[in-house]
Protein backbone atom coordinates (compact mmCIF):
# COMPACT_ATOMS: atom_id res chain seq x y z
CA UNK A 1 0.00 0.00 0.00
CA UNK A 2 1.28 3.47 -0.91
CA UNK A 3 2.47 5.49 2.05
CA UNK A 4 0.70 8.81 2.58
CA UNK A 5 2.81 11.97 2.14
CA UNK A 6 2.25 15.65 2.78
CA UNK A 7 1.15 17.14 -0.55
CA UNK A 8 -0.20 20.33 -2.00
CA UNK A 9 -3.85 19.96 -2.99
CA UNK A 10 -5.55 22.60 -5.12
CA UNK A 11 -9.35 22.56 -5.24
CA UNK A 12 -11.46 24.23 -7.90
CA UNK A 13 -15.01 25.48 -8.35
CA UNK A 14 -15.71 23.08 -11.22
CA UNK A 15 -14.49 19.72 -12.48
CA UNK A 16 -13.68 21.37 -15.80
CA UNK A 17 -11.21 23.70 -14.07
CA UNK A 18 -9.45 20.72 -12.49
CA UNK A 19 -9.26 19.00 -15.88
CA UNK A 20 -7.89 22.19 -17.46
CA UNK A 21 -5.26 22.34 -14.73
CA UNK A 22 -4.21 18.76 -15.47
CA UNK A 23 -3.87 19.56 -19.16
CA UNK A 24 -1.87 22.74 -18.52
CA UNK A 25 0.48 21.01 -16.07
CA UNK A 26 1.10 18.17 -18.51
CA UNK A 27 1.94 20.62 -21.30
CA UNK A 28 4.34 22.48 -19.00
CA UNK A 29 5.72 19.24 -17.54
CA UNK A 30 4.85 20.18 -13.98
CA UNK A 31 4.55 16.96 -12.00
CA UNK A 32 1.29 16.13 -10.24
CA UNK A 33 -1.95 14.23 -10.69
CA UNK A 34 -5.72 14.54 -10.50
CA UNK A 35 -7.22 13.07 -7.35
CA UNK A 36 -10.71 13.09 -5.82
CA UNK A 37 -10.93 16.03 -3.40
CA UNK A 38 -9.70 14.52 -0.09
CA UNK A 39 -12.61 13.89 2.29
CA UNK A 40 -10.82 15.83 5.02
CA UNK A 41 -11.07 18.94 2.86
CA UNK A 42 -14.61 18.71 1.52
CA UNK A 43 -17.88 16.80 1.57
CA UNK A 44 -18.09 17.41 -2.18
CA UNK A 45 -17.05 14.85 -4.75
CA UNK A 46 -15.12 16.93 -7.24
CA UNK A 47 -11.57 16.62 -8.51
CA UNK A 48 -8.47 18.36 -7.25
CA UNK A 49 -4.87 18.75 -8.38
CA UNK A 50 -2.20 17.15 -6.22
CA UNK A 51 1.45 18.19 -6.44
CA UNK A 52 4.59 18.32 -4.36
CA UNK A 53 4.66 21.19 -1.86
CA UNK A 54 7.55 22.90 -3.63
CA UNK A 55 5.53 23.28 -6.86
CA UNK A 56 3.25 25.94 -5.34
CA UNK A 57 4.76 28.93 -7.15
CA UNK A 58 4.64 27.16 -10.51
CA UNK A 59 1.04 26.13 -9.95
CA UNK A 60 0.00 29.66 -9.02
CA UNK A 61 1.69 30.92 -12.18
CA UNK A 62 -0.09 28.38 -14.36
CA UNK A 63 -3.48 29.18 -12.83
CA UNK A 64 -2.94 32.87 -13.51
CA UNK A 65 -1.77 32.18 -17.04
CA UNK A 66 -4.72 29.98 -18.05
CA UNK A 67 -7.17 32.02 -15.96
CA UNK A 68 -8.38 29.33 -13.60
CA UNK A 69 -9.88 30.52 -10.35
CA UNK A 70 -8.91 28.15 -7.57
CA UNK A 71 -11.22 27.47 -4.66
CA UNK A 72 -8.43 26.87 -2.14
CA UNK A 73 -4.93 25.48 -1.67
CA UNK A 74 -4.35 22.94 1.09
CA UNK A 75 -1.44 21.04 2.46
CA UNK A 76 -2.61 17.59 3.49
CA UNK A 77 -1.62 13.96 3.71
CA UNK A 78 -2.49 12.19 0.46
CA UNK B 1 -16.19 9.23 12.86
CA UNK B 2 -14.45 9.76 9.55
CA UNK B 3 -15.82 7.08 7.22
CA UNK B 4 -13.57 7.89 4.32
CA UNK B 5 -9.96 8.11 5.44
CA UNK B 6 -9.21 4.48 4.63
CA UNK B 7 -10.57 1.81 2.32
CA UNK B 8 -11.53 -0.31 5.34
CA UNK B 9 -13.80 2.44 6.67
CA UNK B 10 -15.25 3.00 3.22
CA UNK B 11 -15.98 -0.72 3.05
CA UNK B 12 -17.63 -0.45 6.48
CA UNK B 13 -19.85 2.33 5.11
CA UNK B 14 -20.91 0.00 2.29
CA UNK B 15 -21.58 -2.82 4.78
CA UNK B 16 -23.74 -0.53 6.96
CA UNK B 17 -25.73 0.61 3.93
CA UNK B 18 -26.11 -2.98 2.79
CA UNK B 19 -27.42 -4.00 6.21
CA UNK B 20 -30.00 -1.20 6.08
CA UNK B 21 -31.15 -2.48 2.67
CA UNK B 22 -31.31 -6.05 4.02
CA UNK B 23 -33.46 -4.95 6.98
CA UNK B 24 -35.86 -3.08 4.72
CA UNK B 25 -36.17 -6.11 2.42
CA UNK B 26 -36.83 -8.41 5.38
CA UNK B 27 -39.44 -6.11 6.88
CA UNK B 28 -41.58 -5.63 3.82
CA UNK B 29 -40.06 -3.63 0.98
CA UNK B 30 -40.64 -5.25 -2.44
CA UNK B 31 -38.47 -8.29 -3.10
CA UNK B 32 -35.31 -7.29 -4.93
CA UNK B 33 -36.16 -3.59 -4.51
CA UNK B 34 -34.93 -3.18 -0.96
CA UNK B 35 -33.80 0.36 -1.65
CA UNK B 36 -34.24 2.04 -5.03
CA UNK B 37 -34.01 5.79 -5.41
CA UNK B 38 -35.82 6.06 -8.76
CA UNK B 39 -38.60 3.67 -7.72
CA UNK B 40 -39.06 5.39 -4.37
CA UNK B 41 -39.07 8.87 -5.92
CA UNK B 42 -41.66 7.52 -8.39
CA UNK B 43 -43.76 6.12 -5.52
CA UNK B 44 -43.52 9.40 -3.61
CA UNK B 45 -44.48 11.34 -6.75
CA UNK B 46 -47.52 9.06 -6.96
CA UNK B 47 -48.41 9.69 -3.32
CA UNK B 48 -48.38 13.43 -4.06
CA UNK B 49 -50.71 12.86 -7.01
CA UNK B 50 -48.14 13.78 -9.65
CA UNK B 51 -49.06 10.60 -11.54
CA UNK B 52 -52.07 8.29 -11.39
CA UNK B 53 -50.51 4.82 -11.54
CA UNK B 54 -52.39 3.33 -8.60
CA UNK B 55 -49.94 0.48 -7.91
CA UNK B 56 -46.94 2.77 -7.33
CA UNK B 57 -48.14 5.42 -4.90
CA UNK B 58 -46.58 5.62 -1.45
CA UNK B 59 -44.61 8.40 0.27
CA UNK B 60 -41.44 6.40 0.85
CA UNK B 61 -39.94 7.39 4.21
CA UNK B 62 -36.56 6.20 2.91
CA UNK B 63 -36.36 9.16 0.50
CA UNK B 64 -37.33 11.60 3.26
CA UNK B 65 -34.84 9.93 5.62
CA UNK B 66 -31.99 10.11 3.10
CA UNK B 67 -32.38 13.86 2.70
CA UNK B 68 -32.92 14.53 6.40
CA UNK B 69 -30.08 12.15 7.38
CA UNK B 70 -27.68 13.99 5.09
CA UNK B 71 -28.99 17.36 6.34
CA UNK B 72 -28.64 16.49 10.03
CA UNK B 73 -25.18 14.92 9.76
CA UNK B 74 -23.88 17.80 7.64
CA UNK B 75 -25.19 20.39 10.12
CA UNK B 76 -23.77 18.48 13.10
CA UNK B 77 -20.35 18.07 11.45
CA UNK B 78 -20.41 21.66 10.12
CA UNK B 79 -20.32 20.48 6.49
CA UNK B 80 -23.70 21.98 5.62
CA UNK B 81 -23.11 24.50 2.84
CA UNK B 82 -25.89 26.36 1.11
CA UNK B 83 -24.96 26.73 -2.57
CA UNK B 84 -26.74 27.38 -5.89
CA UNK B 85 -26.37 28.91 -9.31
CA UNK B 86 -25.03 26.19 -11.56
CA UNK B 87 -27.34 25.80 -14.58
CA UNK B 88 -30.54 24.92 -12.68
CA UNK B 89 -32.80 24.18 -15.66
CA UNK B 90 -30.22 21.90 -17.29
CA UNK B 91 -29.96 20.07 -13.97
CA UNK B 92 -33.76 19.80 -13.87
CA UNK B 93 -33.72 18.13 -17.29
CA UNK B 94 -30.86 15.83 -16.24
CA UNK B 95 -32.94 14.85 -13.20
CA UNK B 96 -35.81 13.92 -15.51
CA UNK B 97 -33.46 11.83 -17.65
CA UNK B 98 -32.08 10.05 -14.56
CA UNK B 99 -35.53 8.76 -13.67
CA UNK B 100 -36.87 8.17 -17.19
CA UNK B 101 -33.78 6.03 -17.97
CA UNK B 102 -34.08 4.24 -14.64
CA UNK B 103 -37.75 3.41 -15.18
CA UNK B 104 -36.99 2.01 -18.64
CA UNK B 105 -34.49 -0.37 -16.98
CA UNK B 106 -36.65 -0.61 -13.82
CA UNK B 107 -34.22 0.60 -11.19
CA UNK B 108 -31.64 3.23 -10.35
CA UNK B 109 -27.92 2.32 -10.10
CA UNK B 110 -28.47 1.31 -6.44
CA UNK B 111 -31.20 -1.13 -7.38
CA UNK B 112 -29.09 -2.32 -10.34
CA UNK B 113 -26.42 -3.41 -7.83
CA UNK B 114 -29.07 -4.96 -5.55
CA UNK B 115 -30.54 -6.84 -8.53
CA UNK B 116 -27.05 -7.97 -9.54
CA UNK B 117 -26.53 -9.36 -6.05
CA UNK B 118 -29.74 -11.39 -6.40
CA UNK B 119 -28.53 -13.08 -9.59
CA UNK B 120 -30.63 -11.03 -12.01
CA UNK B 121 -28.58 -11.22 -15.21
CA UNK B 122 -30.58 -8.35 -16.72
CA UNK B 123 -28.91 -6.05 -14.21
CA UNK B 124 -25.47 -7.34 -15.22
CA UNK B 125 -26.38 -6.55 -18.84
CA UNK B 126 -27.50 -3.07 -17.79
CA UNK B 127 -24.19 -2.54 -15.98
CA UNK B 128 -22.52 -2.53 -19.41
CA UNK B 129 -24.72 0.40 -20.41
CA UNK B 130 -24.12 2.20 -17.14
CA UNK B 131 -20.33 1.95 -17.49
CA UNK B 132 -20.53 3.10 -21.12
CA UNK B 133 -22.75 6.03 -20.07
CA UNK B 134 -20.33 7.10 -17.34
CA UNK B 135 -17.48 6.67 -19.85
CA UNK B 136 -19.22 8.97 -22.33
CA UNK B 137 -19.67 11.52 -19.55
CA UNK B 138 -15.97 11.28 -18.76
CA UNK B 139 -15.15 11.98 -22.43
CA UNK B 140 -17.33 15.09 -22.16
CA UNK B 141 -15.46 16.15 -19.01
CA UNK B 142 -12.17 15.73 -20.85
CA UNK B 143 -13.53 17.89 -23.67
CA UNK B 144 -14.18 20.70 -21.17
CA UNK B 145 -17.82 20.07 -20.19
CA UNK B 146 -18.98 22.31 -17.39
CA UNK B 147 -22.31 23.56 -16.04
CA UNK B 148 -20.52 26.43 -14.35
CA UNK B 149 -19.73 26.98 -10.72
CA UNK B 150 -22.10 27.16 -7.79
CA UNK B 151 -22.02 30.06 -5.32
CA UNK B 152 -22.52 30.19 -1.59
CA UNK B 153 -25.95 31.68 -0.87
CA UNK B 154 -27.94 32.46 2.27
CA UNK B 155 -27.99 29.36 4.45
CA UNK B 156 -31.78 29.29 4.61
CA UNK B 157 -31.97 28.28 0.92
CA UNK B 158 -30.25 24.96 1.44
CA UNK B 159 -32.68 24.08 4.20
CA UNK B 160 -35.79 24.48 2.06
CA UNK B 161 -35.63 21.08 0.36
CA UNK B 162 -35.10 19.17 3.63
CA UNK B 163 -38.03 21.19 5.06
CA UNK B 164 -40.23 20.13 2.14
CA UNK B 165 -39.28 16.50 2.80
CA UNK B 166 -40.19 16.99 6.46
CA UNK B 167 -43.53 18.39 5.29
CA UNK B 168 -44.24 15.21 3.28
CA UNK B 169 -43.38 13.15 6.37
CA UNK B 170 -45.82 15.16 8.51
CA UNK B 171 -48.55 14.72 5.88
CA UNK B 172 -47.88 10.97 5.87
CA UNK B 173 -47.97 10.77 9.67
CA UNK B 174 -50.89 13.01 10.53
CA UNK B 175 -53.21 13.24 7.51
CA UNK B 176 -54.82 11.02 4.89
CA UNK B 177 -54.11 13.47 2.08
CA UNK B 178 -51.41 11.37 0.42
CA UNK B 179 -52.32 8.54 -1.94
CA UNK B 180 -51.27 5.03 -0.97
CA UNK B 181 -51.39 1.91 -3.16
CA UNK B 182 -53.57 -0.96 -2.01
CA UNK B 183 -51.87 -3.46 -4.32
CA UNK B 184 -48.68 -3.70 -6.36
CA UNK B 185 -45.16 -2.55 -5.44
CA UNK B 186 -46.44 0.63 -3.76
CA UNK B 187 -48.36 -1.43 -1.22
CA UNK B 188 -45.26 -3.37 -0.19
CA UNK B 189 -43.24 -1.55 2.41
CA UNK B 190 -41.51 -1.88 5.71
CA UNK B 191 -43.15 -0.13 8.69
CA UNK B 192 -42.93 3.65 8.35
CA UNK B 193 -40.70 4.22 11.36
CA UNK B 194 -38.27 1.49 10.27
CA UNK B 195 -38.10 2.89 6.73
CA UNK B 196 -37.49 6.36 8.12
CA UNK B 197 -34.71 5.20 10.45
CA UNK B 198 -33.21 3.17 7.58
CA UNK B 199 -33.26 6.25 5.37
CA UNK B 200 -31.71 8.44 8.07
CA UNK B 201 -28.85 5.97 8.64
CA UNK B 202 -28.30 5.39 4.93
CA UNK B 203 -28.35 9.16 4.30
CA UNK B 204 -25.84 9.90 7.05
CA UNK B 205 -23.52 7.10 5.91
CA UNK B 206 -23.80 8.14 2.27
CA UNK B 207 -22.99 11.74 3.22
CA UNK B 208 -19.92 10.76 5.22
CA UNK B 209 -18.62 8.27 2.66
CA UNK B 210 -19.64 10.32 -0.41
CA UNK B 211 -21.25 7.17 -1.82
CA UNK B 212 -22.00 7.61 -5.52
CA UNK B 213 -22.56 4.91 -8.11
CA UNK B 214 -21.64 7.08 -11.10
CA UNK B 215 -18.79 8.78 -9.24
CA UNK B 216 -17.25 5.43 -8.32
CA UNK B 217 -16.92 4.42 -11.96
CA UNK B 218 -15.95 7.95 -13.03
CA UNK B 219 -13.08 7.94 -10.54
CA UNK B 220 -11.84 4.54 -11.75
CA UNK B 221 -11.91 5.59 -15.42
CA UNK B 222 -10.49 9.07 -14.84
CA UNK B 223 -7.99 8.57 -12.01
CA UNK B 224 -7.79 4.82 -11.35
CA UNK B 225 -9.07 5.65 -7.89
CA UNK B 226 -11.07 2.83 -6.28
CA UNK B 227 -12.19 4.56 -3.05
CA UNK B 228 -15.84 5.07 -3.97
CA UNK B 229 -16.02 1.70 -5.70
CA UNK B 230 -15.01 0.10 -2.39
CA UNK B 231 -18.28 1.37 -0.84
CA UNK B 232 -20.38 -0.05 -3.67
CA UNK B 233 -18.50 -3.36 -3.75
CA UNK B 234 -19.00 -3.96 -0.04
CA UNK B 235 -22.72 -3.10 -0.29
CA UNK B 236 -22.92 -5.65 -3.13
CA UNK B 237 -21.18 -8.32 -1.03
CA UNK B 238 -23.56 -7.81 1.93
CA UNK B 239 -26.60 -8.08 -0.34
CA UNK B 240 -25.11 -11.13 -2.10
CA UNK B 241 -24.58 -12.93 1.22
CA UNK B 242 -28.12 -12.06 2.31
CA UNK B 243 -29.63 -13.27 -0.96
CA UNK B 244 -27.66 -16.52 -0.91
CA UNK B 245 -28.45 -17.17 2.75
CA UNK B 246 -32.15 -16.43 2.42
CA UNK B 247 -32.66 -18.35 -0.80
CA UNK B 248 -33.46 -15.21 -2.75
CA UNK B 249 -30.54 -15.66 -5.16
CA UNK B 250 -31.99 -16.76 -8.52
CA UNK B 251 -29.54 -16.68 -11.41
CA UNK B 252 -31.19 -15.97 -14.74
CA UNK B 253 -33.14 -13.77 -17.09
CA UNK B 254 -36.91 -13.50 -17.19
CA UNK B 255 -37.33 -14.18 -13.49
CA UNK B 256 -40.94 -13.43 -12.53
CA UNK B 257 -41.74 -11.41 -9.47
CA UNK B 258 -38.62 -9.24 -9.30
CA UNK B 259 -39.90 -6.31 -11.36
CA UNK B 260 -37.47 -6.59 -14.25
CA UNK B 261 -37.58 -7.32 -17.98
CA UNK B 262 -35.15 -8.93 -20.41
CA UNK B 263 -35.07 -6.51 -23.32
CA UNK B 264 -31.30 -6.32 -23.31
CA UNK B 265 -30.78 -3.42 -25.70
CA UNK B 266 -33.18 -1.24 -23.71
CA UNK B 267 -31.72 -2.29 -20.38
CA UNK B 268 -28.33 -1.21 -21.70
CA UNK B 269 -29.61 2.06 -23.20
CA UNK B 270 -31.68 2.87 -20.10
CA UNK B 271 -28.69 2.67 -17.82
CA UNK B 272 -26.49 4.30 -20.46
CA UNK B 273 -28.69 7.40 -20.21
CA UNK B 274 -28.57 7.24 -16.41
CA UNK B 275 -24.77 6.90 -16.28
CA UNK B 276 -24.29 9.67 -18.83
CA UNK B 277 -26.74 12.09 -17.15
CA UNK B 278 -25.33 11.30 -13.70
CA UNK B 279 -21.80 12.31 -14.69
CA UNK B 280 -23.12 15.52 -16.26
CA UNK B 281 -25.17 16.31 -13.15
CA UNK B 282 -22.27 15.47 -10.85
CA UNK B 283 -23.80 12.42 -9.17
CA UNK B 284 -26.19 9.47 -9.35
CA UNK B 285 -29.81 9.74 -8.09
CA UNK B 286 -28.73 8.79 -4.55
CA UNK B 287 -25.93 11.36 -4.54
CA UNK B 288 -28.33 14.08 -5.74
CA UNK B 289 -30.55 13.47 -2.70
CA UNK B 290 -27.54 13.59 -0.38
CA UNK B 291 -26.16 16.78 -1.93
CA UNK B 292 -29.64 18.34 -1.71
CA UNK B 293 -29.65 17.40 1.98
CA UNK B 294 -26.29 19.01 2.65
CA UNK B 295 -27.34 22.33 1.17
CA UNK B 296 -27.04 22.22 -2.63
CA UNK B 297 -30.03 23.91 -4.22
CA UNK B 298 -28.67 22.80 -7.62
CA UNK B 299 -29.06 19.19 -6.55
CA UNK B 300 -32.46 19.96 -5.05
CA UNK B 301 -33.52 21.20 -8.50
CA UNK B 302 -32.14 17.96 -9.99
CA UNK B 303 -34.28 16.00 -7.52
CA UNK B 304 -37.34 18.06 -8.50
CA UNK B 305 -36.49 17.06 -12.08
CA UNK B 306 -36.44 13.44 -10.89
CA UNK B 307 -39.98 13.86 -9.52
CA UNK B 308 -41.07 15.39 -12.85
CA UNK B 309 -39.39 12.52 -14.70
CA UNK B 310 -41.28 10.01 -12.58
CA UNK B 311 -44.58 11.78 -13.27
CA UNK B 312 -43.89 11.94 -17.02
CA UNK B 313 -42.85 8.27 -17.08
CA UNK B 314 -46.17 7.07 -15.69
CA UNK B 315 -48.49 9.72 -17.13
CA UNK B 316 -47.18 9.11 -20.67
CA UNK B 317 -46.62 5.36 -20.43
CA UNK B 318 -42.82 5.45 -20.66
CA UNK B 319 -42.06 3.10 -17.77
CA UNK B 320 -41.42 -0.54 -18.61
CA UNK B 321 -43.35 -3.49 -17.21
CA UNK B 322 -41.76 -6.33 -15.27
CA UNK B 323 -41.86 -10.03 -16.12
CA UNK B 324 -44.62 -11.76 -14.17
CA UNK B 325 -46.67 -14.93 -13.91
CA UNK B 326 -50.25 -14.92 -15.12
CA UNK B 327 -52.12 -15.76 -11.89
CA UNK B 328 -54.82 -17.70 -13.76
CA UNK B 329 -52.80 -19.70 -16.29
CA UNK B 330 -49.45 -19.72 -14.49
CA UNK B 331 -47.76 -18.73 -17.76
CA UNK B 332 -44.77 -16.40 -17.88
CA UNK B 333 -45.67 -12.94 -19.17
CA UNK B 334 -42.51 -11.23 -20.36
CA UNK B 335 -41.93 -7.66 -19.18
CA UNK B 336 -41.54 -5.09 -21.93
CA UNK B 337 -40.38 -1.62 -22.82
CA UNK B 338 -43.16 0.52 -24.32
CA UNK B 339 -42.88 2.21 -27.73
CA UNK B 340 -43.24 5.61 -26.11
CA UNK B 341 -40.54 4.62 -23.63
CA UNK B 342 -38.14 3.74 -26.44
CA UNK B 343 -38.76 7.05 -28.23
CA UNK B 344 -38.38 9.01 -24.97
CA UNK B 345 -35.15 7.24 -24.13
CA UNK B 346 -33.61 8.02 -27.52
CA UNK B 347 -34.60 11.67 -27.03
CA UNK B 348 -33.05 11.59 -23.52
CA UNK B 349 -29.74 10.25 -24.85
CA UNK B 350 -29.73 12.85 -27.64
CA UNK B 351 -30.38 15.59 -25.06
CA UNK B 352 -27.46 14.30 -22.97
CA UNK B 353 -25.16 14.63 -25.97
CA UNK B 354 -26.39 18.18 -26.67
CA UNK B 355 -25.86 19.17 -23.03
CA UNK B 356 -22.49 17.41 -22.84
CA UNK B 357 -20.92 18.94 -25.89
CA UNK B 358 -22.41 22.44 -25.89
CA UNK B 359 -21.73 23.43 -22.27
CA UNK B 360 -18.04 24.18 -22.08
CA UNK B 361 -15.83 25.83 -19.55
CA UNK B 362 -15.92 29.53 -20.31
CA UNK B 363 -12.77 31.24 -21.55
CA UNK B 364 -10.93 27.93 -21.70
CA UNK B 365 -7.22 28.36 -22.20
CA UNK B 366 -4.43 25.82 -22.06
Amino acid sequence: MRKKELKLVVTFHTTADAMAMEKACKVRQVPGRLIPVPRAISAGCGLSWCSDIEEQEKLLGIMQEIEIEREAIHECMV
Amino acid sequence: MNLSDSKKKLALAGVLSGLVAVCLAVFGNPVNMAFCIACFVRDTAGALGLHQAEVVQYARPEIIGLVLGAFIISVVTKEYRSTAGSAPMIRFVLGMILVIGSLIFLGCPLRMVIRMSAGDLNAWVALIGFILGVGTGVIALKKGFSLGRAYVIHKLNGGIFPALMLGILLLALFTSLLKASESGPGSMHAPLILSLIGGLIFGAVAQKSRMCFAGSIRDVILMKNFDLLTVIASLFVVMLIFNLASGRFVLGFNTPGIIAHSEHLWNILGMYAVGFAAVLAGGCPLRQLILAGQGSSDSAVTVLGMFAGAAVSHNFGLASSGTSLNPETGELVAGAVTSYGKIALIICIAVCFVIAFTNKREGAKS
